[in-house]
């Protein structure tokens, strides 16, 4: 009995030691994809250029290059895969839902909807000149917002269904019900109104101001350490409702917080990058096949690296590195994210035992 | 086999050269008029082209649309009343003189009032980008109605103002579908490809589509002559007197991607007639293409002029698309100009509408631009300066 309890002591270290190794790797990957996005880009800058660039302050034309396009690109890539991959891990666990994750479930189609009520709603008082200045929190707290309700609408219809598939369907129809409010917004707005949310909902990285990506990075910073003392409450939350009130967590306070939480990341990138999709479902479930856990201890740190790591690569290929064409990363990130989603599907009954 | 399907296999193989030659981008770009066989009269277009035989007027739509290779629509014109030939397909007949029309890019309307036809105009779509002052007073006397837009067309309307003709821009092989429903019911349906012409002068030539299809064929020539002769002689004016070639660049970027216009586009073709040299003239491709801002934006350092700047009429609306656009020289310099001086309230910009015709006014406005000392009196017509 007591080697027994030794033995399983041990190997909990064992995998414990093993996770942090895992997560050190991850991080010398992410280290070396922001080090890869700002070396690699559709102008080919030898090494010795962009080292001379980073640290020197002479005015080369590459300096303005890596230090105005790809330094604010890749902090950006880095920033929007940490984001949403996190919302993607906590909506999965609060939903209980393999399935779960701002795409798919209209949280971003919630945020566009926001964004669109700022954009074509009332911009004959927001011009873009306002946009630029205080404009940027107004669009991100209406992304916020319009997250949130669509959050909202969902917790209250997953408290009474509980099928997941049911749960999805809804997602997919609500997500079905805002864009076509939206297109009856953009049918009824001007040209130039059109134009700006048409180029929002494209989705970019590398178009953010430094206003801007100052707003991104406190939003998500914020949301990232939230995130970081949420994980006893996520693993409480997945195991089971009851078990997590007979623990004595208070669920609604725990539910509320971390749909807070999802929203103001989700919401965030958003704002600023347009919808990008499948990062934050995908992400998640390779992060739990890497670490084979469900321990949100693991889950989280792994998630905000693997976050990263994914969506940085997708950025470098998106750049198509030596040729001077681009490719949108909305389309990068769904050809890496799709593989893995069906992958989880067709061996779902498999894996449903960690939910 | 008969004399005539020989013909029709010649004429196949023309085309079929005249396309491998186009693709190969010579920049030889009057060389396409050699290889049209000489019963067309079309000199410089190369998207159509119109023969007369016994009173009858084939008109030839060559590759209608971005990307089409081999796509010839035939139309026949005929005389209002005269009767068909036996087993002729009909729906390729249109009977001329038009009385009405619709349009569904406002660019056709400058030269519908070139030929004095304004009033056939019955219907356009989308009437708030309607430059022309003729049409937009019809407009709000409700003598031309708007018919909606591709997917949102107003087929009813259609019907009830039952058109001689609705004229088209094609935009893909499956752009003629959303018509089909109107070609079941027997209105004629013309895709006009004069966006597609790379040539400054081929473009003008689709006037002689329009004097075909109202019976004003020597209007139309003489339309189109002079504009020849005036575009022809404002560029050897030009190409003797200028010192220099001042370098250019195009556009603004969608977000992190610039389309690039190619070097063998209407507008380099412009650039290069009047004095300048366009950044991209390598760049051949029938599209624009995507290229990544950094790339574009390390080009753009050596412009001295920067055109056709999309939709911005202030430097402040430069900003905003990119800040990062500050920094160009050209922009520091304030070289900038926009063709956006003649627009509508709703952003229809006369540039594509009248300027399609008047090719040798673009050129003139351009030369000037990068050349004032060349034209110390004259005003700008379609380009403002952008501060």
């Amino acid at each position: 009995m007591k080697t027994a309890i030794s033995n399983k002591l041990i190997t909990e270290h064992n995998s414990g030691r093993k996770a942090i190794l895992i997560l050190f790797g991850l991080f010398s990957l992410v280290v070396s994809l922001l080090i890869l996005d700002i070396f690699l880009g559709s102008v080919t800058i030898k090494p010795s250029e962009v080292i001379k660039a980073i640290f020197n302050t002479s005015h080369s034309e590459f300096q303005t290059i890596i230090m105005k396009f790809r330094m604010p690109k890749a902090i950006t890539a880095l920033t929007v895969g940490v984001a949403l991959s996190l919302s993607g891990l906590q909506m999965q666990t609060v939903f209980r839902n393999p399935m779960a994750g701002p795409y798919v479930l209209g949280i971003s189609s919630g945020a566009s909807l926001g964004v669109a009520f700022v954009i074509l709603g009332f911009s004959s008082n927001i011009t873009p000149e306002t946009l630029s200045g205080l404009g940027n929190w107004i669009l991100v707290v209406a992304a916020w917002a319009g997250a949130g309700a669509v959050m909202l609408l969902i917790m209250a219809i997953s408290s009474r269904v509980k099928d997941i598939m049911t749960i999805l369907i809804l997602g997919i129809m609500l997500s079905g019900g805002i864009s076509a409010i939206v297109t009856i917004m953009q049918y009824f707005s001007n040209e130039s109104m059109l134009k700006s949310y048409v180029l929002w909902t494209m989705g970019s990285l590398g178009n953010l101001t430094a206003n801007q990506l100052n707003v991104l990075l406190i939003s998500v910073s914020a949301g990232m350490f939230l995130s970081l003392f949420l994980s006893k409450m996520l693993n409480a939350l997945l195991i089971g409702e009851n078990y997590a009130s007979s623990i004595g967590l208070n669920v609604k306070f725990a539910r509320t917080v971390i749909f807070i939480c999802t929203s103001i990341l989700a919401g965030s990138v958003t704002a600023f990058c347009g919808p990008i999709g499948f990062i934050g479902i995908a992400v998640p479930h390779i992060v739990r096949i890497l670490f084979k856990t469900s321990d949100h201890k693991v889950l989280v740190p792994g998630t905000i690296l693997m976050g990263g790591a994914v969506m940085l690569f997708s950025d470098i290929v998106s750049q198509l590195p030596g040729s001077e064409s681009v490719l949108p990363v909305n389309a990068v990130t769904s050809l890496i994210g799709i593989p893995v989603v069906i992958w989880v599907i067709l061996r779902n009954r498999k894996y449903s035992g960690s939910f | 086999m008969s004399p005539d399907n020989n013909m029709n296999i010649l004429k196949s193989v023309l085309i079929l050269l005249m396309i491998i030659f186009s693709g190969c981008g010579k920049s030889n770009k009057h060389a396409v008029d050699k290889y049209h066989d000489s019963l067309n009269e079309i000199e410089r277009a190369g998207r159509f082209s119109l023969e007369k035989k016994n009173g009858v007027t084939e008109i030839k739509i060559i590759d209608p649309w971005q990307g089409a290779d081999g796509v010839n629509q035939v139309y026949y014109l005929m005389k209002r009343g005269s009767e068909l030939p036996k087993g002729s397909d009909s729906s390729k007949v249109i009977f001329v003189p038009l009385k009405k029309i619709i349009c569904m890019s406002t660019t056709y309307l400058s030269m519908i009032s070139a030929v004095g036809e304004e009033e056939t105009v019955t219907g356009v779509s989308g009437t708030n980008f309607v430059y022309s002052p003729v049409i937009r007073q019809n407009v709000e006397k409700g003598l031309v109605m708007d018919v909606g837009y591709e997917a949102n067309l107003n087929k009813e309307l259609i019907l009830k103002i039952s058109p001689d003709l609705i004229m088209i821009y094609g935009i893909g092989s499956e752009s003629s579908g959303y018509l089909g429903k109107i070609k079941e019911l027997g209105i004629k349906v013309l895709i006009n490809a004069d966006y597609l012409e790379t040539d400054p002068l081929g473009r003008a030539e689709w006037i002689k589509l329009f004097g075909a299809l109202y019976c004003k064929e020597n209007l139309a020539d003489s339309i189109y002559k002079s504009e020849v002769d005036q575009y022809i002689k404002l560029k050897s004016f030009i190409a003797q007197n200028i010192k220099s070639r001042p370098k250019v660049m195009l556009g603004l970027p969608f977000k992190d991607t610039w389309y690039i216009s190619p070097g063998n586009s209407f507008i380099s073709n412009l650039i290069t007639d009047a004095g300048g040299e366009y950044l991209w003239m390598d760049a051949k491709s029938s599209v624009s293409m995507p290229y990544g801002i950094e790339n574009v934006y390390l080009k753009g350092l050596k412009a001295d002029y920067w055109l056709n700047i999309g939709t911005a009429a202030s430097k402040n609306e430069i900003s905003n698309v990119d800040p990062r656009l500050n920094e160009l020289p050209c922009f520091k310099n304030d070289n900038l100009f926009n063709n956006n001086k003649r627009i509508t309230a709703n952003g229809g910009n006369d540039f594509w509408e009248s300027g399609s015709l008047y090719p040798h006014l673009l050129l003139n406005d351009i030369a000037e631009i990068l050349h004032p000392e060349l034209f110390l009196d004259r005003e700008l017509i379609y380009y403002k300066k952008i501060n």
